[in-house]
């Protein structure tokens, strides 16, 4: 009997262990991947000592390690930029960068800030802002507009607004994104719309979506991905999900059901869009022309030029109670733990990004609205169609849950099964909201 | 006599301790990699502690509280059984058909083994993005089939009825040439003698198949329904790469809850996810625990 229980216990430990293997697995990969930073700064170490003559003069050459999640066509963008600075700067400062999905970086930031090898920048989503800052691992900046003089009036309220935690500035805006409604104007011809007037209320948009559905050519009106969330429907007919001021529930609402049952009409009886798709699915089938409708964020625009995608970008429609988009952004942010001359070093760099020749280029080059009051009197940047049109769509932004800690766990937990229900048919929209309703109640109960 | 027994002790005493020299090694290893982390778990698992690694203090079993209030846990427990239920039996069963056909020596059944066994492999990750490239509903090739044979696609994927018989059905399809080539290395083992004795009592070929390859092999199978059964407990990196656990958490396992609430949602509770790898340890080593007793060894009593 006690061999067995220890040869239990052994085939258990082995059962756990392969588990452990799997993030071991993980782990070794980031090790590399951090490593291989860490061994090029050894080498530029060692490379300063041979120089170190001609060095002192300029002062000693300060390495930067910054982290990012840029990995789109963007992050190339992003590389150059970084790359010109490395060469331009006369402050003898050298940054790193380091690309990494999103999940890899969540998985080692908040490991690497604990155990006091974090990088010195780190670029991400404002909606991880408040998760770091409640467990005290981001630096507060609050003093950077005086240590570099950025004035800080020229940048829009609403983005600057996004880097701030409690009133106090832990971030510098990068860029500002909402959501959009991009269309096909070659499908919109072939199905008798005007090409160039977009949907601009959701009755609009269920009409327009059942016109451009044509399932002989696997072609669908609008596409829906099931793993986000639709705030800008709800918001449109004046529901809401919850109140991060007092922490309340706002599911269970008349509106939100009224929202809910036109959307299973124009998934499940319509079919406007494919059955459970995902966001890159629908990415990969609005460049190949697949789709009518789309909405999504500017990261579209260069995948639509480079497929050569006759597109237009609208905002997003409007219900009873008017038209949002939940707006998003990132920011560039210093962990906690960053010694004094890296973290001003790191502000250079920040103060560079924020001049009118960087945010120019970004924006022109990716698409991403303008929110410099400067730059935006600017008259290339007033000539250029799609950034035009994209700050009419940006007028309607709106922040959702940022700077909550709770936002990510209500998105998991409740709002994207509660879409993912209701656009599959799984339930009636009543059960659904019910259910998540309860949901809700259990998150927002910690 | 006495005196005997005294040097025999001192003999043995010896080579056990040779034993556990040779032991170290292995045990340097399985200590850091499996008994501290093991251990860890535990303690984690009782504490408020997420992976920031502030603030940490005991919560007792609160996180095993809340472990079965929460609907996800029951939701994923359930996949990670129907999976495992489904998916063990499906791959044994077809290794052990392909077995009787391809248990010989000659080139054209090496050469059918050796393919069965490629997908083997091959890594999940990428048998999963091609497959569920093919699987598409909107691109891929097997939807383009259905429709040209004139039959509606399938989201194979994307259904929640679809989504985990799909998933079981690529996870046997990349495991079952592993369990053929060990189940035929076994009857290969199995004495010819005993069949051609059973040909004179004028056996068919299903009755040599229960009463001699069947039980010639057992310490075999029984050996690949443990293994594969613990495996198929902590899948992951399938539902992972194929569906993300989706549609509606159809094909979420346990091992992926645990993921994903320590590493992918904030605030990344390192405490709740460890709580619930103490609870697929339990599942798992009650599992255990029940297939030795019933499966392993059967018919043989060589042990104990």
């Amino acid at each position: 009997m006690k061999k067995k229980i220890v040869s239990t216990l052994l085939c258990a430990a082995i059962c756990l262990a392969s588990l452990a293997g799997c993030g071991g697995g993980a782990q070794g990969g980031q090790d590399t991947a951090s490593n291989a930073p860490a061994g090029t700064s050894v080498e530029t170490a060692d490379g300063q000592t041979e120089t170190a003559a001609d060095q002192a003069a300029s002062g000693e050459k300060i390495t930067l390690e910054f982290w990012n999640v840029f990995t789109g066509s963007d992050g190339d963008i992003l590389r150059q930029i970084v790359d010109n600075y490395n060469s331009i700067n006369t402050d003898n400062i050298e940054i790193q960068m380091d690309i990494m999905p999103n999940d890899q970086l969540q998985q080692k930031l908040p490991a690497a800030i604990a155990t006091g090898t974090a990088p010195d920048i780190v670029l991400f989503g404002v909606e991880n802002l408040a998760p770091y800052v409640s467990n005290d691992s981001l630096e507060d900046i609050s003093d950077f507009w005086e240590v570099t003089g950025v004035d800080k009036s020229n940048i829009l309220d609403n983005v600057l607004e996004l880097s701030h935690v409690n009133g106090k500035l832990y971030g510098t805006p990068m860029q500002y994104n909402v959501t959009y409604l991009y269309w096909n104007k070659d499908l919109f011809r072939d199905a008798g719309l005007d090409p160039e007037k977009a949907p601009e209320t959701l009755d609009e948009l269920a009409e327009y979506a059942e016109k451009l559905t044509d399932p002989s050519k696997n072609q669908f009106g609008l596409a829906l991905p099931t793993n986000v969330t639709y705030m800008q429907f709800l918001w449109a007919n004046g529901g809401d999900a919850d109140d991060p001021e007092t922490n309340r529930n706002l599911l269970d609402s008349k509106e939100n059901l009224k929202t809910l049952e036109w959307l299973q009409d124009l998934t499940v009886n319509k079919k406007v869009s494919p059955s459970s798709i995902t966001g890159p699915e629908a990415d990969t089938m609005l460049q190949a022309g697949q789709i009518g409708m789309y909405m999504s964020g500017p990261w579209q625009i260069n995948g639509l030029r480079t497929q050569g995608i006759d597109f237009g970008i609208a905002p997003c429609v409007a219900g009873s109670a008017g038209a949002f988009s939940p707006a998003g952004g990132c920011s560039y942010v210093i962990p906690k733990g960053v010694d004094e001359e890296h973290r001003l070093a790191a502000y250079k760099f920040m103060q560079y990004w924020l001049t009118d020749d960087i945010l120019k280029e970004w924006s022109q080059k990716n698409g991403f609205p303008v929110w410099s009051k400067t730059l935006m009197e600017d008259s290339e940047i007033q000539n250029d169609e799609v950034l035009n049109s994209i700050s009419k769509a940006t007028e309607i932004g709106r922040p959702y849950n940022l700077g909550y800690s709770l936002a990510s766990q209500i998105d998991k937990d409740v709002m994207i099964p509660l879409f993912e229900t209701v656009m599959t048919g799984a339930a009636t929209p009543e059960e659904a909201l019910k259910k998540a309703s309860q949901a809700m109640d259990g998150v927002l109960a910690q | 006599m006495e005196k005997n027994k005294g040097k025999r002790k001192k003999y043995v005493a010896h080579n056990q301790k040779c034993a556990y020299l040779f032991l170290l090694p292995s045990m340097f290893i399985l200590s850091v990699f499996v008994f501290v982390p093991l251990i860890a778990s535990f303690v984690i698992s009782i504490t408020n502690m997420n992976i920031f690694m502030k603030d940490v203090s005991f919560a007792g079993l609160k996180n095993f509280i809340q472990l079965f209030k929460d609907s996800r846990v029951s939701n994923a427990t359930f996949n990670s059984l129907y999976f495992t239920l489904l998916e063990v039996p499906l791959q044994i069963g077809l290794a052990l058909l392909m077995t009787v056909c391809l248990a010989k020596n000659n080139r054209y059944c090496k050469l059918l083994r050796s393919i069965y066994y490629l997908p083997f492999v091959c890594s999940m990750t990428a048998i999963g993005i091609v497959w569920s490239m093919l699987l598409d509903p909107n691109m891929g090739l097997f939807a383009y089939w259905l429709k040209q044979a004139g039959f509606d696609t399938i989201a194979f994927l994307k259904d929640p009825k679809w989504a985990m018989p799909t998933v079981i059905a690529v996870t046997a399809w990349k495991g079952f040439g592993y369990t053929l080539t060990l189940m035929a290395a076994a009857v290969l083992n199995i004495p010819q003698s005993l069949y051609e004795a059973a040909d004179m009592d004028g056996a068919g070929g299903f009755q040599k198949f229960i009463h001699i390859t069947i039980p010639g092999i057992w310490s075999t199978i029984s050996f690949c329904i443990v293994t594969s059964t613990i495996g198929a407990m902590q899948m992951f990196d399938q539902a992972y790469v194929m569906t993300q656990g989706g549609p509606l958490n159809k094909t979420e396992t346990v091992v992926q809850y645990i993921y994903d609430r320590g590493f992918q949602t904030a605030p990344y509770n390192l405490g709740y996810a460890s709580a619930i790898s103490v609870y697929l340890f339990v599942i798992v080593a009650v599992m255990t625990l029940v297939l030795r007793k019933f499966v392993l060894n059967r018919g043989e009593g060589a042990d104990e």
